[in-house]
């Protein structure tokens, strides 16, 4: 492990650990700002959505106690059921497309000089917001729009499909959208992995004549998986709260037909005034999202605290 | 497990001046081109094409006059005659221009104080040794598991009470706040990679802990704090959420916001308009990264770990 890389601190004696009394204040002092500032604006709020999806309410007038009348709500809900799926077309639908290509567009340029510059253009689109995505791929998506003038021209299927209106193929192209934004960092995180691989065993599969698919399902792939691991775990937080490409070019519709999760929650709020049904969906979102970060948040911990 | 691929060390605990050169030692030797490189190549070069398609197709549709638009192919291009007006019409009509100025303020004010309030804490952790400091430091690094959905509601609320509700300021803090926490466990990772000795050397030559924080540690960590400093500005110069649900008038939202506010409108503003305006706020930054690559991507990178 790095750490070998960087003098070690001091172990941490009776002696070390009676000097810290010392700077008490100090440590004080420099830790407040952050932690207060966290404790109001993220966990206060975090409590009182908790608080709030056991409530009626209306964002006015008076609050009233409903137990778990909300989550019962919830799963009975049509609207709810389908914006369930539909994230769930989203979670899949990540892992399989940019997670995927990702690994393919990694594995396709490790090793070549000038790696880098291969990666560029998938790169590229991350810096743009999920806002103009969602314009660029409405512009091609849309009835008579580039795709399907492209399409047309090449005498290919699908002319008559309506991208952004029918159900659930909207979704699908919207998860297409996101694979053009997002392929390039998972790109970037396999391309880093597989960098960091030794050449030892690589270099010994290669003299026992591995190459291609054996080299990489018994050498590169179980020595990625921990960072497999990472990159699935963050591509399902991120996917359960996809909000940006969806506002952008449906808007959650036709109807309610492409809404996401988190897409219902914003709008089951601050348009339909259901606040605790809200609350509701964004504590299950929340319970969902830290079950899935387990995936990956242990090993990050334990890992920082492997160089306290 | 020999041998796996442990990412956080490469990136994280490289003291500072070195980090910025990711080159290694252990790169293969330049081999001679195989059959199977050129493939490689050649699949990667076509991919990339691919992937460059959206971004022609906007080019040359963000460029189109009214005149155009309709009438000429999407996929044909017409030189960038149009596209000036077009910019400009999404600049003045679509109210781009106010929501341009608040953001570059929000996207500059707010990762800077977050990387200093988070820098601060890292600090108290590592050098100063806070009383269960890696209980802090779990607190403070689960906040950003927490999906924003999580917090809008109170906020809108207690933003509404405070005054708060479209004013800058209410911006300012909820994007701090938001970046803090990234930034508290980058840094505060970061400065376990700063050898102990030189927090005890600053302290015999009689530097307080602010000097030794300000005038050491912060020097040491430039690379680190740009990091850090460059993906948060991108990611609130991007944020739609935040706007959509604590804004309303044009000098405060954010510039997402106004440009899918100008999208709804569709009266007011036609395809080609939108496209422009898409390019216009995409331009920061997209410049930014292309500027910052290297410091880009290793952002990224660390704000993936």
């Amino acid at each position: 492990m790095a750490t070998a890389l960087i003098t070690p601190s001091s172990p941490r004696t009776p002696v070390a650990r009676r000097s810290t009394n010392r700077y008490a204040w100090q440590a004080a002092g420099f830790a407040t700002p952050a932690l207060l500032l966290v404790a109001l604006v993220l966990y206060l709020p975090f409590v009182w959505t908790g608080y709030l999806s056991f409530t009626k309410y209306s964002g006015v007038g008076p609050m009233t106690w409903v137990g778990i009348q909300n989550y019962q709500d919830m799963f009975a809900n049509p609207d709810l059921i389908n914006a369930m799926v539909n994230t769930l077309y989203w979670v899949v639908g990540t892992i399989a497309l940019p997670v995927g290509l990702g690994l393919v567009i990694a594995l396709l340029a490790h090793g070549l000089p000038g790696s880098f510059w291969y990666r560029l253009p998938f790169l590229l689109p991350y810096a743009i917001s999920g806002v103009a995505v969602g314009i660029i791929w409405t512009f091609i998506l849309q009835s008579g729009g580039a795709l399907t003038e492209a399409v047309t021209a090449l005498h290919l299927p699908g002319q008559d499909l309506r991208w952004l209106l029918d159900s659930p193929l909207n979704t699908w192209v919207m998860i297409v959208a996101t694979t053009w934004q997002g392929a390039g960092v998972n790109a970037l995180l396999f391309g880093i992995g597989l960098a960091s691989i030794p050449p030892g065993p690589v270099e010994a599969a290669r003299i026992d004549g591995a190459s291609g698919w054996a080299l990489f399902r018994h050498i590169y792939w179980p020595m990625l998986r921990p960072l497999t691991t990472v990159v699935v775990g963050l591509a399902i937080v991120g996917s359960l709260k996809t909000f940006d490409v969806v506002w952008a070019m449906t808007k959650g519709g036709p109807g309610k037909q492409s809404e996401t999760l988190a897409l219902r929650m914003w709008k089951a709020t601050f348009q339909e005034n259901q606040w605790g049904l809200g609350a509701a969906i964004a504590v299950f979102l929340t319970v969902v999202t830290v079950v899935a970060a387990g995936l990956y948040l242990r090993r990050q911990l334990s890992e920082s605290k492997a160089v306290y | 497990m020999p041998g796996r691929a442990t990412v956080p060390d490469r990136l994280l605990d490289v003291p500072a001046g070195t980090a910025a050169t990711p080159r290694r030692p252990d790169r293969p030797a330049r081999r001679p081109l195989t059959a199977g490189g050129i493939v490689r190549r050649a699949v990667l070069i076509v991919l990339g094409v691919f992937w460059l398609i959206p971004v022609y197709l906007l080019l040359a549709n963000a460029a189109k006059t009214d005149d155009q638009y309709g009438f000429i192919d999407v996929w044909q291009p017409v030189g960038l005659g149009g596209l000036w007006s077009n910019i400009a019409a999404a600049w003045q009509k679509g109210n781009l221009a106010d929501g341009v100025v608040s953001t570059a303020i929000y996207s500059l004010v707010s990762p800077a104080i977050a990387v200093l309030v988070g820098s601060g804490v890292g600090f108290a952790i590592v050098a100063l040794r806070l009383r269960h400091g890696f209980a802090w430091f779990v607190v403070i690094f689960s906040a950003t598991v927490i999906p924003v959905q999580m917090i809008l509601m109170p906020l809108f609320r207690g933003y509404v009470k405070f005054g708060l509700y479209d004013s800058r300021i209410g911006m300012i803090v909820v994007y701090t706040v938001l970046t803090i926490p990234f930034a508290a466990f980058v840094m505060r990772n970061f400065f376990t990679g700063i050898a102990r000795e030189v927090f005890e050397a600053a302290t015999v030559d009689g530097a307080g802990s602010l000097r030794t924080f300000a005038r050491i540690y912060l020097p040491m960590s430039v690379s680190a704090l740009l990091a850090v400093f460059i993906l948060q500005a991108t990611l609130i110069w991007n944020d739609l959420l935040i706007g959509l649900t604590l804004t309303r008038s044009n000098d405060v939202r954010p510039v997402m916001t106004a440009l899918v506010a100008m999208q709804s409108t569709y009266g007011g503003s036609t395809m080609q308009v939108v496209l422009a305006g898409g390019l216009l706020v995409s331009l920061p930054t997209v410049v930014l990264f292309l500027l910052t690559q290297r410091t880009f991507t290793r952002g990224m990178a660390l704000g993936q770990f």
